[in-house]
């Protein structure tokens, strides 16, 4: 209690001292979380320009043998079925999900208006394998795909043929060749695409369409950093299908795979660059406040050397002294750090609603979305009172290991 | 009280420097001893030994029977605080405490309470003269209000000893006669009490002189203070 009125009283008395290193450290962190938001936004706006890019897509087409083997002669056509799916998804650790792409060709009516549709049919993973955007409402579920749902996924072209300007298109009920869909999302109009945007899905088209043989398989491959190991990877695949539709391992023309690794792995060091500069000045940013705060730590404990000295020729104990001093800096720290962390993240949030304003409607390359991830922020504060503290620890240590006369006497 | 034996104390500069030569030197308990030399002749240097406030060499320092060496930093804390007061030229009080708090202060270091600790600081500032500046600052006081505040704190303990470092060295002349005036009266009650002057005329109000010169003790004077009429100016 005695010492808790201590404390308080040093820290009340030296007004300016207290705010000083306060306000030291305030800045410290408000600076840090600020610029850590503005590099955040950043690399969001970047990762939303490259998202099509930015994952590994595998695709696997059917062709036909070119060599003789086990007896099969050549020019046999390898077409996939359900096995192949399964034996992907089952025995390669590096694939989560495999789609297929069926097609079917149709007309689609809703109430007196009608269209030609060209729609596929495919799995949830589709979605990110053809980057799919949604505008309104869900795409293509686990459960849709299980059930057999009858349920559609329709572009905005469509949308705007099909509906009118007033009318909601989700949750409506339109009709594709005698059959009902019910709308479940829409999406945005893919640019360079020959159509097949309308998704319907896989299970339930391929039930109406009574398809069991399908000639493109598409996936997502995660855990490849290299050209090397994409190179690898390929062959892997190839074996594993030879084996599995009896063709020579090395014919290269009873199924094409291709991926988007080229891509994939250019925009993976571009996010790599970018993610590694936000961390160095992210880190420089955390080293110069830790300088910051710790130079203004020690100057404090200098200048209170005489009151240490005072002190222990009243009778102090070396360790009374230095349980004030850092209560003292711990109390300062934190509450200064608190502050400059919640001054940061309003900061960060009014600055991003303002930018969020400019860009809006507006054409621009890049858009810069600032966030903070407040793991980060937490980590990053802790640490800044950690070494707040450490850093008035060491000083006071010293300042009370000397005699008292030398502390006294000290200008 | 205090007893020396063979005290040396050398400086390691960028030259040593043998400041205190073997000194041996025997204080009784009640005594009011002063101690007078040239300066640099070592006078601070023993002074802060005897308060435990910088180490010697070699030799033997008895405080109140015991032994003063190799003390851990504990022992030597709590041996200042129960045997000592102390008295500086320059004052040595806290700047963002008020005149009863640094009166307190060596007794939050003893756990008394606050209320008595606030209690015991103010009779003692009463007692010299000062209650109504309980609640100044030091940078609100005279130099004679500020001596009088750290020889409250210094007694406020009950200290067995005082230890004095040119106590009147920053104070005029008719404010130094009252400090040695309450000195004088302090020593009254039983308190063994060493003061560092180069004043005469307060050297000359103790009952010894101790005569320092490079480093060893020339001689001792004797004095027959009771001679002095402690209300006049110091010459
Ligand atoms: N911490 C120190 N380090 C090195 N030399 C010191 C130190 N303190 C004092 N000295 C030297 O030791 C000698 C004695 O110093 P001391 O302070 O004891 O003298 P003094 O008799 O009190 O002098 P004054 O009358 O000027 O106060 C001086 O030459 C001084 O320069
Ligand atoms: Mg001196």
């Amino acid at each position: 209690m005695d010492f808790w009125q201590e404390i308080f009283m040093a820290l009340s008395r030296n007004k300016l001292r207290t705010f000083l290193t306060g306000f030291a450290i305030s800045w410290g962190i408000f600076i840090l979380i600020v610029l850590l938001a503005a590099g955040n936004g950043i690399m969001n706006g970047v990762s939303e320009q490259f998202s099509d890019k930015s994952t590994n897509v595998y695709m696997i087409y059917s062709g036909e043998t070119s060599k003789p083997f086990k007896g099969h002669g050549t020019n046999r056509s390898i077409m996939f079925t359900d096995k192949d799916i399964r034996l992907l998804e089952t025995e390669v650790r590096n694939i989560d999900q495999v789609s297929p792409r069926i097609y079917f060709n149709g007309f689609a009516t809703f109430n007196d208006k009608s269209s030609r549709v060209f729609m596929s049919g495919v799995r949830p993973v589709f979605k990110d394998i053809n980057n799919v955007k949604m505008m309104e409402g869900r795409f293509i579920n686990e459960l849709d795909d299980k059930n057999r749902e009858k349920v559609i996924v329709i572009d905005e072209s469509l949308r705007d043929k099909l509906f009118d300007e007033g009318t909601f298109p989700l949750g409506q009920f339109i009709f594709i060749s005698g059959i009902a869909y019910k709308v479940i999302g829409v999406c945005e109009n893919l640019e360079y695409s020959s159509g097949g945007n309308d998704y319907v899905p896989f299970s339930t088209l391929k039930n109406i369409t009574r398809q069991s043989k399908y000639w493109m398989l598409n996936f997502i491959v995660t855990g490849l950093e290299t050209k090397e190991d994409n190179e690898a990877f390929t062959e892997y695949l190839r074996t594993k299908l030879a084996h599995l539709h009896e063709f020579d391992p090395d014919d290269t023309s009873a199924v094409y795979i291709r991926s988007r690794q080229e891509e994939y792995l250019q925009t993976m060091k571009i996010f790599n660059t970018i993610q590694l500069f936000i961390w160095i000045i992210g880190f420089a940013m955390l080293i110069s406040g830790i300088v910051g705060v710790s130079n203004i730590m020690r100057i404090t404990v200098k200048e209170r050397t005489n009151e240490i000295g005072i002190r222990k020729a009243l009778g102090a104990k070396s360790r009374s002294i230095l349980a004030s001093i850092v209560t003292e800096s711990l109390i300062i720290t934190t509450i200064f750090g608190y502050i400059g962390m919640w001054l940061g993240m309003i900061a960060a949030e009014v600055g991003g609603n303002i930018l969020a304003k400019v860009q809006e409607g507006k054409e621009i390359s890049l858009n810069i979305v600032p966030s903070i991830d407040i793991r980060i922020v937490l980590m990053a504060t802790a640490l800044l009172i950690v070494c707040g503290v450490l850093a008035g620890f060491f000083p006071a240590r010293n300042a009370v290991k000397i005699k008292p006369i030398e502390a006294m006497n000290y200008r | 009280m205090i007893r020396l034996e063979k005290i040396n104390k050398t400086y390691f500069g960028a030259q040593p420097l043998h400041v205190l030569k073997g000194i041996n030197l025997h204080i009784k308990e009640g005594e009011m001893v002063s101690i007078m030399g040239a300066s640099g002749s070592g006078k601070s240097t023993l002074l802060n030994i005897l308060g435990i406030l910088d180490n010697y060499d070699s030799g033997d320092y008895y405080l109140n029977g015991q032994l003063v060496k190799n003390l851990t930093e504990n022992q030597a804390a709590d041996m200042r605080n129960q045997l000592i007061g102390f008295i500086f030229q320059s004052f040595n009080l806290i700047p963002f405490k008020t005149a009863m708090e640094n009166v307190a202060l060596p007794l939050y270091y003893q756990n008394v309470n606050r209320k008595k600790r606030n209690q015991l600081a103010l009779e003692y500032l009463e007692r010299f003269g000062l209650k109504e500046w309980a609640d100044h600052y030091p940078n609100e006081l005279s130099g004679g209000q500020k001596q009088r505040v750290s020889m409250a704190r210094a007694l406020v303990t009950h200290p067995k000893v005082i230890l004095a470092d040119e106590p009147t060295g920053a104070l005029d002349s008719k404010t130094s006669a009252e400090v040695m005036q309450i000195l004088r009266e302090v020593h009254q009650t039983g308190i063994t009490m060493i003061i560092v002057t180069h004043e005469r005329g307060i050297a000359l109000r103790t009952d010894k002189i101790i005569h320092l010169k490079d480093g060893v003790i020339e001689n001792i004077e004797i004095n027959n203070p009771e001679t002095i009429d402690f209300t006049q100016e110091i010459k």
